[in-house]
């Protein structure tokens, strides 16, 4: 930041050196040569030098902004328009994980910002409104405006404030827009991007249904779903270490009721941008082959697709149809980010079965679970734990719930583990003869080395569970001591708040 | 160091004072004219003079200092770009207000001597300087950014603010040189047109 | 009589003018703002600053002294249409305005005119940046992490919840209270700072050898922290307020306005 003020630039630059400041600002023509060895495959688009369609036509049309996931219908337009285009920064506190929240700053008042949708060759009036209540100057950076900063320079904002600046979209594509004050990092960490589609002249190829779909990485003080408010911490974010890898802001935006929807026959169309700061997502549908890529956001498409490269600070768009009902998990193969830090959604096809294609079995049990009838029983656990109430079968109840949530990935639904790999907790031996304070420290903290259970050895690793409340661990460990032939004692909360506090502060954890 | 912001309740008071606006007279400039503030300053001749006395005609304003060799000199020659853009009757209800940022070092004999080098019309231009404070307060009201450099040079921003007749902000321009900038010249002429009815 | 009334239940809670300590300066402080023409360098005489921010009530006090500094009084050429917009009236705090409270949706017009009335003046940027250096033990803690934290743990924090009273929590080596984690603060030469507004343009050498005579640059990336205040203060013009925005005042170090 420590150029100087705009004004002040030209007004030097302006006596002396007109060409060493104004870097960026002039389209360099290509070399002959260069064209024609582009041109070779395939003729071109001839980028931003074909992209002016002359002024704007008609009346101005004020852009229809769309929430994520939604995304606005095509412009339907064959001549430049002027378009307005009214973007509004909102801070605010937003639900991250079940439990968890997180101070988001928004274009939009949602993560990531609204989508907005003009047409190659229109001349774009940009509003940006810095609502009164923020307490951060904040800007825009458009990777679709040709000229210096993306329109960064010129919609500085304070809070309770609005700029405007004007650029006219000369490239087709889906591009990537976020805020660029300093710390540029912190901005975009909180949640500063979403995308904006510039249609080539003829529209996109027409499809049934439109998604928008955006990844970023988070960095909260407290561990994954720790529960409660959670800070940024610039360390983590230095470190790309990230805490959380999301959907659309959060572990829930695209599971349970916001699971995205459509039934088979349909052609799907899904706009995914990756706001970063940090993480280049993987981007893959578990049991969908993309029929098209136009990967990078750009003007080809690659087709019969697995996975394709979201870079940070950059989109694609992907096409499929529809044949097999069921849920698709869209995930970060990146593969821990889905399942340990939350790049999951799923996408929920209606219609009929095709057993042809597909022999029917659903997809999404082991990563979901039960979630409805979880939260009944765990709800109801928790207010009898508060009025004090807490009898044995709720606390079965809800730690049965729990249990497949969380260590039913592992231990299996039953109890049983995985020979060799995950030891059982059904007749464990170690259950049986372990004292409960060791067992709780086990769920609390992890366990690794060697390990014998029912006269079988192991050695691995069990990471620790310390996100989960008291109350959760001592539901789950009362319903596994009382299940599966098991007959271990009651574990209760205070046995996992006495446990805890003895336990120093796992490693990691920022303070 | 003398402060001099307004405040009715105190010009209400010593208004027996020539020259100063009596409290009535300020509450009828718009809240949002630049006269609100009664500073005030001395011109090359070394006359002192009220900046609301500058309210009735549209005023170009400009904040500059003598020392300086680079960008000033141009800032004179924008404002005179403006006095020429112009016919030989329109810069008759139009006049040029230049303020130093650099109290210290401009007196009066300063101003004067650019002045006349510059051979500048007394009868529409005043080449001004006030007090430190002042200056950071017209700056402020300006829109006017800058800084003392250690050297004693200033780093600034140099726009040329617009005023109509009350006093109000109505069209600045960073354009520098002989040539105005076209859409500055039509808010001056506008702004002409309409004080002269 | 009802004004008598009011005026004690105002200047009740605290000092009138709020209270000053004197900070001793430093012959050459380290800036943040690496000016190329000074080195970086600036020498900070000593001086007196509110050991907190001013507070509400201590604002009413004075718009009731002043009347043309009112909300709906002060012209909008010094004040922009959200002046005050939190209190309940022109004098009166009301609900959402604590007397304890820093005061905010003030311009830099009312905050110079505020010290003023309590023979001071607002504190230049280098001497702001200078006392917020400071940590409960050292003058100069800029180089602890821990330090830079505490100003993002700030920024993080929405805005939508209420501000705390000025003072909580302990005091900085000089005694000073709320310069990190409060709110922003109006300086004297706000409009000196000619920073980008767009701040990725640090690294541009273009920009620092052909126009940088007097440009503002500097080395110390890590102090984004700091500089994120210097840009929200480069963001506004002397009239305009915001609800985390607010000021304290400062003297020289005999008590009077220099
Ligand atoms: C990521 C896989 C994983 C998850 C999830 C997991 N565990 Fe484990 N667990 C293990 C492994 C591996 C071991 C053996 C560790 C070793 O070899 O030291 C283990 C050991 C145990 C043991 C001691 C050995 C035994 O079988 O009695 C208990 C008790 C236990 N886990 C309970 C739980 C509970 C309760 C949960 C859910 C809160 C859970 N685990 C979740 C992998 C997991
Ligand atoms: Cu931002």
């Amino acid at each position: 930041m420590n150029a100087i003020f705009p004004v002040f630039t030209l007004l030097l630059c302006g006596m002396f050196t007109l060409a060493g400041c104004s870097r960026g600002t002039s389209a360099e023509p290509p070399t002959p040569g260069n064209a024609s060895a582009v041109a070779g495959a395939a003729a071109d688009t001839g980028g931003s030098r074909k992209g002016d369609f002359g002024p704007p036509q008609g009346e101005p049309i004020k852009a229809v902004l769309t929430s994520p996931p939604n995304v606005p219908p095509p412009t339907g337009r064959s001549a430049p328009a002027k378009v307005i285009v009214e973007l509004e920064v909102i801070e605010k506190e937003l639900p991250i994980a079940e439990g968890t929240t997180y101070t988001f700053w928004t274009f939009g008042g949602t993560v990531p910002g609204s989508f907005i949708r003009v047409r190659q060759g229109d001349t774009v009036e940009f509003h940006l409104n810095n609502h009164p209540d923020s307490k951060m100057p904040h800007n825009i950076d458009l990777h679709g405006v040709t000229g210096p900063g993306g329109g960064a320079a010129s919609s500085f904002t304070a809070p309770g404030h609005s700029s405007q600046f004007t650029f006219k979209a000369l490239n087709q594509g889906l591009f990537v827009y976020h805020c660029a004050t300093a710390p540029v990092g912190m901005h975009v960490a909180n949640g500063m991007y979403g995308l904006i589609l510039v249609e080539p002249p003829q529209g996109l190829p027409p499809v049934d249904k439109e998604f928008y779909v955006m990844q970023g990485d988070f960095y909260t003080v407290g561990k994954f779903r720790e529960k409660g408010f959670q800070a940024f911490d610039m360390q983590k974010a230095i470190d790309e270490n990230a805490t959380y890898v999301l959907f659309n802001g959060s572990e829930t935006a695209l599971t349970g009721d916001n699971a995205l929807k459509a039934s088979v026959g349909q052609n799907v169309r899904l706009y995914v941008g990756n706001g970063g700061p940090n993480l280049v997502s993987s981007f893959h549908v578990i049991g969908e082959i993309f029929d098209k890529v136009w990967y990078e956001g750009g003007t080809r498409y690659q087709e019969n697709v697995q996975t394709t490269l979201v870079p940070a600070g950059g989109a694609i768009i992907a096409d499929f149809h529809l044949e097999v009902p069921g849920s698709y998990v869209l995930v970060d193969h990146s593969i821990f980010r889905a399942f340990n830090k939350g790049a999951l959604g799923i996408l929920k096809i209606d219609g009929p079965e095709n057993l042809s294609i597909y022999s029917g079995k659903e997809v999404d049990s082991v990563y979901l679970g039960d979630k409805a009838a979880s939260l009944a029983s765990v709800s109801t656990a928790a207010t009898s734990n508060a009025a004090g109430t807490l009898s044995l079968e709720e606390q079965v109840a809800a730690g049965k719930s729990l249990y497949s949530g969380t260590c039913s990935v592992c231990h299996q639904d039953n109890g049983a583990g995985l020979p060799g790999v995950f030891p059982p907790l059904a007749k464990s031996d170690y259950l049986a003869t372990q004292p409960k304070e060791q067992i709780v420290r086990v769920v609390l903290n992890g366990l690794s080395g060697a390990v014998k259970v029912n006269g079988q050895d192991y050695n691995s690793v069990m990471p620790p569970m310390s996100q989960l409340r008291d109350d959760e661990i001592a539901n789950i460990l009362s319903f596994v001591q009382t299940s599966w032939g098991n007959s271990g004692e009651r574990v209760r909360k205070e046995d996992v708040t006495a446990v805890r506090a003895a336990t120093p502060r796992a490693e990691g954890a920022a303070h | 160091m003398k402060r001099r912001t307004l405040f009715l309740i105190f010009v209400a008071l010593a208004c027996a004072c020539t020259g100063t606006l009596t409290a009535a007279d300020l509450r009828a400039i718009p809240g949002d004219s630049v006269y609100r503030f009664d500073a005030t300053l001395s011109d090359q001749s070394g006359t002192e003079f009220h900046l609301g006395e500058r309210r009735g005609r549209p005023l170009l304003v400009a904040m500059f200092y003598t020392s300086c060799r680079y960008v000033c000199p141009l800032i004179i020659d924008s404002v005179k770009g403006v006095e020429h853009a112009l016919n030989e009757t329109e810069p008759a209800h139009l006049r040029f207000l230049l303020i130093s940022l650099d109290p210290a070092r401009d007196d009066t004999a300063a101003l004067k001597s650019v002045f006349d080098k510059r051979k500048l019309d007394a009868a529409h231009w005043t080449l001004a300087r006030t007090s430190e404070s002042n200056v950071r307060t017209l700056a402020a009201l300006l829109g006017v950014r800058y800084r003392a450099l250690a050297d004693g040079e200033f780093n600034h921003t140099s726009a040329l603010v617009l005023l109509d007749r009350e006093g109000r902000r109505i069209a600045s321009s960073e354009a520098l040189g002989a040539t105005p900038d076209p859409k500055f010249m039509a808010a001056v002429r506008n702004a002409l047109e309409i004080s002269t009815k | 009589m009802r004004l008598a009334a009011l005026l004690m239940t105002v200047l009740l809670p605290s000092a009138a003018a709020g209270d000053f300590v004197r900070l001793p300066g430093q012959a050459a402080f380290t800036s943040i703002l690496k000016y190329t023409d000074s080195d970086g360098k600036v020498p900070i005489a000593p001086f007196e600053l509110m050991t907190t921010p001013v507070t509400n009530a201590q604002f009413l006090a004075f718009v009731v002294t002043h009347p043309e500094w009112r909300r709906g009084t002060a012209p909008s050429v010094f004040a922009e249409a959200r002046y005050l917009s939190h209190w309940g009236g022109p004098l009166s705090l009301g609900a959402a305005a604590e007397a304890a409270q820093p005061v905010t949706h003030v311009s830099w017009f009312a905050a110079r005119a505020y010290c003023e009335a309590n023979n001071a003046r607002l504190p230049t940027w280098s001497e702001w940046e200078y006392a917020a250096a400071a940590d409960a033990t050292r003058a100069d803690a800029r180089k602890d992490p821990a330090w830079r934290d505490r100003i993002l743990g700030w920024y993080a924090k929405p805005a939508n919840v209420p501000l705390a009273r000025v003072g909580q929590g302990s005091p900085d080596l000089h005694g000073v209270h709320d310069l990190h984690g409060l709110v922003w603060e109006w300086v004297d030469d706000y409009a000196a700072m000619l920073v980008s507004a767009d701040n990725r343009n640090q690294a541009d050498p273009d920009v620092l050898t052909f126009c940088g005579a007097g440009a503002l640059a500097t080395d110390d990336r890590e102090n984004y922290a700091v500089l994120m205040r210097i840009a929200m203060l480069s963001a506004l013009e002397a009239h305009n307020t915001t609800g985390s925005l607010g000021f304290r005042c400062a003297r020289g170090a005999s008590g009077d306005v220099q």
